[in-house]
Formats: C-alpha cells, structure tokens, sequence
C-alpha cells in the first residue's frame, strides 16, 4: 500500500514540483535508486525529502575537495565510477569535463537561473561558495567593523586575524585574486593589501572550516571565512562585516556522470537539487548562498550584498601564487 | 619442524606482502607517473619538483627536531608509568593504565584542538589561569610552538610506547635484579645497569614506532604547526596535495618515499641493535616470577607526581573535550558559558542517521579487525625473532611498509589498489587496510614479548612430543598473554577512530565513525566532534576492559606466581 501511495505521490506531484519531464520520471522510478557524490556539508536532509517524494533511493557520499578529483577519476578510470551525479566546486568539474566523466543535461529547472549558470551544457552552476569577513561582536565595537578589505590592514587587527592558509588553500588563494581582479583599482593597490594584511600576521589554519572557532573563543577577533558559519555556529556571537565591495567566491557546480548506471534517476535528481524547494532548504540550514533566484541564506543583509563568482583558473596558476604568499605571509 | 619454520617465513612474506606492498607499489607507480592516477607515462618530474625544493632543508631540520623530541617525551613517560604501574605498589594501578591508553582512543586531531583551548598564546585556559598570580599577568605560553607541537605528538604517541613497555615490564625475571643487589648494587644502580639494559629492545621497539608514527602523523603538525608557520613533512606533503584543486597524490608519494625509506632503515637499525636477542631472554624454564617492588616511604608521593603529571596532561584536555561538547559554541568557561550548556551536541550526533550503522561498523571492524590482526601479528612476531633469517628481515620491513607511509597518502595507496579488485566499497577493504596499515600494532608488542621467551620452552615441549600447534597453544601463547593484549587494544582503539583510510575507502552502508568526525571537522563543529570523541572513548574504554579481563583469565602463569 505504502509503495502505491509512492507511485503516486511520484506520478501526481514530482512533475509538477520541479517540472521534469515524465519519460525521466517514469524511468527513473523503474532505475529505483541513485547516487550522489558531494563535497558539501548537511545534504542528509535534502536527500530525506527526495527519497520521500520521489519514492526513489538516493544515497550520498561526501569526498573533501582534496580528495574528489583523485576518487573520481580512479573509480572512473577502472570502470567503477559508483556516482551518478558529482557536485563539487566549477574548477573541479571542469576538469571532470575534460576527462569524459561528465554527461551533458539541461536542467528545464533551471531556466530562471542567471544567463551565466547555464552556459555549459554538462555542469550546471548553483551557488557560491562566498567568502567573507566574520567577526566577534563581543570584542568589535560597531565602529571598529570593517567598511572595506582594505581596513583589515590597519595594524589595531595585528594578532587577531585568521584565515586559511593563502599558501595552500585553493578557495583562499582564489579568493585574493579574485580582489585582485574585480574589486581593487590597480595591481599596485592590491599588493599593498596583501602585505599589509600579511604584516597583521593572521594565524594560518588549514581550511575555513577551523577559522570560525578562534573567532568564536575569542582567541582572535575577526575571520576571513565564509558567513554561512553565522547560521551553522548560531547561538555564537558572529556577524559578518557588510563592506562596500562585492562578496566573492568560487562557484559550485552539478552534472550527471557519463557513466551513470540510474540515468533518469541522475536527472530527476539533478532536477530537484536545483528546485526551489531543495535550494531553499540549503540555504536556510547551512547558509549556503545559492543562485536559485529570490532564495538568499537567511543572513540579516545577505540579500542585499553583491556576490560574484570568481573566474576558473588553472592549478598552474593557483600553485603560482601560493608560492607568492608563503613568502609575503 | 625446521620444514615448517622454513615454510612459515615464506609464507607471511606473501600474505603480508599481500597486505602491505600493493597500496605502496600503486604509490610508485603514481610517483613515476604523468597525471594524477597511478599509471600514466613514466616521468621523473615529480622527484624532480619533490626534491629540488629549496625549503626542503629547513623543513627537513624541524621535522627530525619534532619526532625525536616527540618520541622521546612518548618513551620516557610511558616507562615511567608503565614501570611505576607494573612494577611498583603505587595505587590505583588500573586508573593509571587507563589514562596512558587513553589519547589512543581520541581522534587525535580533537586532542591537539583541546590542548589549543588550553595553551593558545591569546585566550588559553592554562595562561588565563596563570595570569591570576602576581608576577606572571603577561605570561602566553605559546603552543603554536616545536615545544608545543612535540609534547602533544608525545602525548598522543605515548599509548602505543606504553603498550610495549608494559608487557616487557610486566614478564620481566626478578632473579637479574635480586642478583645485582645481592653483588652491593642500590636499586636506582640495579634500575639504570641491569633493568633498563634488559629492556633494551622493548624500549627501542617503542620508540621506534613513535618515531615512524610521529613521522606520518599529521593532526598535530596542521592543528598546532601550522598557524605558528611551523613546517614539517606531513604538512609539506598536504601543502604539495592541496593546493589547487587537482590533488597529485603521486607527487605527494615522491615525498613520502624518503619517509618510507627512513622508516625502514630505522627497523635496520633496531635489529642491528637487538641482534644478540638472548641477552634479552627474561621468561626462561628456570621459573618466572614478576615482582612487585614496595615503594615504602615514596608510594604517596610518586603517586602525586605521576597523579598531577596525568591530571595535567591527559584529564585535563578530556574534560576541555567533554566541556566543549556541552557549550553551544567554542568559548572560554564564565558563568555564561555555563548557564549555556546542554547535551545538544550529543542528541546531535545520537539522532544522526548513519550514526548507528557507522557505529555498529566501526565496532564490527575494531573487534574482527583486532582479532584477525592480532592472530597474524602472533605469526609474524614469532618469524621475525625466532627465525632471524634473511627472510624474517624482509617480513619485519613489510610489516611496517604501509604504516610508515605518510596517512594522507597511503589512503590513497589503498584506493587505486582496491578499485582493481571486487573488495572496492566494501567494509572487507576497510579490514584489510586497517590491518595492513596498523600490522606493526600487533608485531611490535608481540615481537618484544616473544624475546623474552627462552626457546628451552619451546624445546622441551617438542622433546616431550607436543606439535608445534600445541606447544604454541600450551606453552607460547599463555606467555605472551599481555602482548596479545597490547596489541589488541592497540589495533581495537585505532580501529575504532580510524580516519585516513576510512575518509577514503568508505561509501554508503560501509560508513564508520570516522566519517562522521571527517564530516564535523571539515565544517569545524567542535561541540558534535567533542561528543563523539568523548563517546568513543567510551567504547574504546570497554574494548579494554574486555581485552584485559580476557588476558587476566588465560593468564594462569601471573597469577600462580
């Protein structure tokens, strides 16, 4: 009996809520199940409500970004790639692109998306992975938040910084070019904050996922990180300093794998991901700024602030400069 | 007889081989390779970018600073708990063992976190505390620091020294000790000329692993290293792998062959340095009696010292931890933080669905894997010191071949090697690696158990026309009781918290726990990690007492004195 409501629910709802076609539908209720493979947090919720509407098995497994490329390509390479949809950040599933393990799909779920998020025809782009300024509002006074990057410079911040590693970390080394090139007048200009911000010396951490806690203890005042942790780390007493120039960030992307073994599923799953309802929920649990339109993370000002994706760039090119900050910090 | 042994060493070659040498010949491939899987055209490039690094020197210098400082500090206070504990009446023996095992059970990268929110140069609780005496208000003890770094990689190290010191200590022959002192010698004189001597090998056993553990290790060089720009192998590697979004593992791997090459020639030198093991042979046919030796007049005051000494360097950061999991967010104790708390965290990480199959799993793999680790590690060990052949070398590199090889890598070692076979995503490649990786667990204690055994006994046995299998069974085993269950804890409490391999080999239906503090790490919520650390304690804690409570059982030789 329950099954049978299943099958309904699947047949009378699931078309309507994200507006995929029925012979996917149809199909992807006979493949029974698919698989996901992300490098985002919290998902588990999300793929609740896809098994229970869409009747189907959806199971996700969560590979860091160090590790995805190297997993997919192995499983792929021996013929055992286990995924049927990847997720991961845009450089990396360009580069899945140019291996063969991607298959091309066009949302229709998608058409009120930005021009820019569809213009691949296999990776779908649905969210920002922004970076900003977090900071204690126990120890910043009001006046002393900073108004643009530039401020964090001012030697009062000397010993109360953190943020990744400018060194290592992909998504931060990105981030700083990504300043360098859309939000700082001149090369010169820019250099000048990348010093100045090194002369603060900034405690350096692996990832952005330890740069919230110092912040939080008051070990250090304030983070270059990603506010998502205001929502993630509530009750803390962080907020997100509003600059005046755009927030930046390395997109994120979908696509169906080549080698799927649940086609249809793959897509009906991709097709709900990008659904308003599967956005919303990620951006109201995790804070994630996604690009669904009129679904902002609910962060007070965060639908007000200018969030622009930072340009792909080569690991040659990131490896370059990473070599630079490790000398300036 | 002598068939069977010759047979025996070839044998354990292969399987171990099996088990070790595969994930480590991917990794060279992957190093000779062009791309980023493990075969691909042969190129010299990434030994060529490995080695020409021109930062090479200086993170060379810190790393042999770290692990030597690291496994000295693990050696030392494990023999002087592990002496104090098996040796001496000092009370409450069996709390004691509990501590020094205890950072054996927590993910270690929570370990270095906790002692961060103790010694942290800005807010730590250690130096907030200090601060309130006259004369110290500026005082910011810097744990960011190669003295920071080295006391918590000594500290995590010291279980795995203290579970191969103890069973040494524990069989060691009173009649060496009686004998000094009836030639004149005081006991400090006995302890320094005749006990430590004896335990020679035990002791370089010890702390040989912890070099090669502290080697590999990586929590503590990217928790505590790191945001004091201190750089050592691992994080080398990591900053190799990780910056940009195509990791090349085999790059990574063209480091990691000096590590691997380092570690074995340590084992060289380890058997070069034990290579007269009869010197070492304390459990003969002439009676074997372990002694308690009465600390008199100093019991309560050693008590104190080693109390305090654990208090401050075990206690203390367990109960950060278990603090950390009931404050809603990281912050310092106040009576705010304290009208906060709550058992949040840990309904979190009940209520998770996956928990309890990752739980029931990790379980699974730490029991199984412990057993059928420990079983072969019994062989091993008894290759390696009673046939020391050629052969039993190779065997005793092998065992160590996976283990020494940096964790960020050897995961994937085991991924591009599993992929090729019908084990890939099942919960039997997780067992597999896990005893591959963690062999030297079981071998070490086992091995410096087995030198203390005579091979008398085992020759009478034979004389009165026992087989092999039932002089090892009769005779053997019943003496190497608290190796077994050294080795056992030790392979039981790592399976249980597991992280490089099972961040790698895991997928639905085969999660285990550690994908859960992988999941909590990487998104820094301290309080669920905190929980779940605390709860492995728990578990790890009751896979102890069931692996003493059985070694006490079959130990009828200790007990009857």
């Amino acid at each position: 009996m329950k099954k049978l409501l299943a099958v309904l629910l699947v047949l009378v709802f699931v078309p309507a809520a994200y507006a995929s076609d029925p012979d996917i539908v149809k199909n992807a209720k006979a493949e029974g199940q698919v698989a996901f493979y992300a490098n985002m947090t919290a998902i588990q919720p999300i793929m609740d409500v896809f098994n229970a509407e869409s009747g189907l098995d959806g199971k996700y497994t969560r590979i860091s970004t160090s590790k995805f490329l190297p997993t997919v390509l192995t499983e792929f390479q021996a013929g055992k790639l286990m995924a049927d949809v990847l997720q991961a950040p845009l450089p990396v599933m360009q580069m899945l692109k140019a291996k063969g393990v991607l298959a091309p799909y066009t949302s229709p779920v998608a058409a009120d998306y930005p021009d820019w998020t569809r213009k691949d025809d296999q990776i779908q782009t649905f969210g920002i992975e922004y970076v900003g300024l977090i900071y204690n509002k126990e120890l910043v006074k009001p006046a002393d938040v900073p108004k643009r990057y530039q401020d964090l410079t001012d030697p009062k911040w000397k010993d109360k910084i953190v943020m990744a590693n400018p060194a290592t970390h992909a998504t931060t080394i990105a981030w700083l070019i990504g300043l360098k090139e859309n939000v700082f007048a001149s090369e010169a200009e820019w250099m000048k904050f990348v010093e100045g911000l090194a002369a603060n010396r900034p405690m350096l951490v692996k990832s952005f996922g330890p740069t919230p806690a110092p912040v939080e203890s008051g070990e250090k005042a304030i983070a270059i990180s990603m506010p998502k942790y205001i929502i993630t780390k509530a009750p803390a007493p962080l907020d997100w300093a509003r600059v005046e120039q755009p927030l930046l960030g390395t997109p994120r992307g979908i696509a169906v794998s080549s080698s799927a073994k649940n086609p249809n599923a793959a897509k009906l799953f991709v097709d709900f991901w990008l659904s308003k309802q599967a956005m919303s929920k990620l951006s109201a649990e995790v804070g994630e700024y996604v690009l669904a339109p009129g679904v902002f993370p609910p962060i007070d000002g965060m639908d007000k602030a200018k969030v622009i994706p930072i340009r792909t760039m080569s690991d040659e090119e990131i490896r370059k400069w990473g070599g630079t900050f490790k000398k300036l910090f | 007889m002598a068939h069977k042994r010759s047979v025996l060493t070839p044998t354990l070659i292969v399987i171990v081989g099996f088990l070790t040498v595969c994930p480590v010949v991917m990794l060279v491939f992957g190093s000779f390779s062009t791309g980023l899987g493990a075969f691909g055209e042969f190129t010299l490039d990434k030994y060529v970018q490995a080695y020409a690094d021109p930062e090479l020197t200086g993170i060379i210098a810190n790393t042999i600073i770290f692990v030597l400082g690291s496994s000295m500090v693990a050696t030392a206070l494990a023999l002087l708990l592990a002496y104090l504990n098996t040796r001496t009446d000092i009370p409450f023996k069996f709390l004691f063992r509990i501590i020094s095992i205890i950072p054996m059970m927590i993910p270690h990268i929570l370990f270095s976190v906790s002692w961060v929110l103790l010694l942290n140069p800005s807010n730590g609780l250690i130096n907030l505390m200090l601060r309130q005496i006259p004369g110290f208000e500026d005082i910011a003890i810097n744990i960011y620091s190669l003295p920071g770094m080295i006391l918590v990689e000594g500290l995590l190290d010291l279980p795995i020294a203290y579970l191969i010191l103890a069973p040494a200590l524990a069989s060691f022959d009173i009649a060496l000790e009686e004998s000094s002192k009836v030639c004149g010698s005081t006991t400090l004189r006995t302890l320094f000329r005749v006990t430590l001597p004896v335990l020679r090998p035990a002791i370089l056993a010890a702390f040989i692993l912890s070099l090669v553990r502290s080697l590999a290790s990586f929590a503590v060089p990217s928790v505590i290293g790191m945001p004091g720009r201190i750089y050592v192998l691992a994080t080398h590697i990591y900053q190799s792998i990780a910056t940009g979004f195509a990791a090349d593992f085999g790059k990574a791997a063209a480091i990691g062959m000096s590590v691997l090459a380092t570690s074995i020639t340590l084992i060289y030198i380890y058997r070069y340095l034990t290579s007269a093991s009869e010197k070492y042979v304390t459990i003969s046919s002439r009676g074997y009696r372990p002694t308690v030796i009465e600390l008199k007049g100093a019991k309560y005051p050693l008590f104190g010292v080693v109390g305090l000494l654990s208090a401050v360097l075990i206690v203390l950061p367990v109960l950060v931890l278990f603090y950390t999991s009931l404050v809603p967010y990281s912050m310092i104790p106040s009576a705010k933080a304290f009208s906060m708390m709550s058992w949040k965290h840990w309904i979190e990480v009940i209520n998770d669905p996956i928990s309890l199959l990752s739980l029931k799993n990790s379980v699974f793999l730490g029991v199984v894997g412990a057993t059928l680790g420990v079983t072969l590690s019994i062989f091993v060990a008894y290759a390696i010191v009673k046939i020391r052949s050629h052969a039993s070398g190779i065997l005793e590199s092998f065992s160590f071949l996976s283990f020494s090889f940096p964790g960020i890598v050897i995961g994937v070692g085991f991924m591009w090697f599993f992929v090729r076979t019908p084990l890939y995503a099942t919960i039997w490649a997780l067992l597999i690696g896990y005893i591959a990786t963690y062999l030297p667990y079981g071998v070490r204690p086992l091995t410096s158990a087995f030198i203390q055994v005579h091979s008398h006994l085992e020759e009478s046995s034979l004389v009165c026309g026992a087989s092999a299998f039932t002089t090892m069974r009769r005779i053997v085993i019943p003496l190497l009781i608290p190796g077994i269950v050294s080795g056992w804890i030790l392979m039981a409490t790592m399976f249980v918290r597991e992280l490089t391999l099972s961040v790698v080999l895991s997928r639905p239906g085969t999660e285990v726990l550690a994908v859960q503090i992988f999941r909590f790490s990487e998104d820094g919520l301290w309080g669920q990690l905190s929980a779940l650390g605390i709860m492995m304690i728990f578990i790890s804690t009751a896979l102890v007492l069931l692996a003493t409570f059985i070694g006490i059982k079959f130990k009828p030789l200790e007990e009857g004195g």
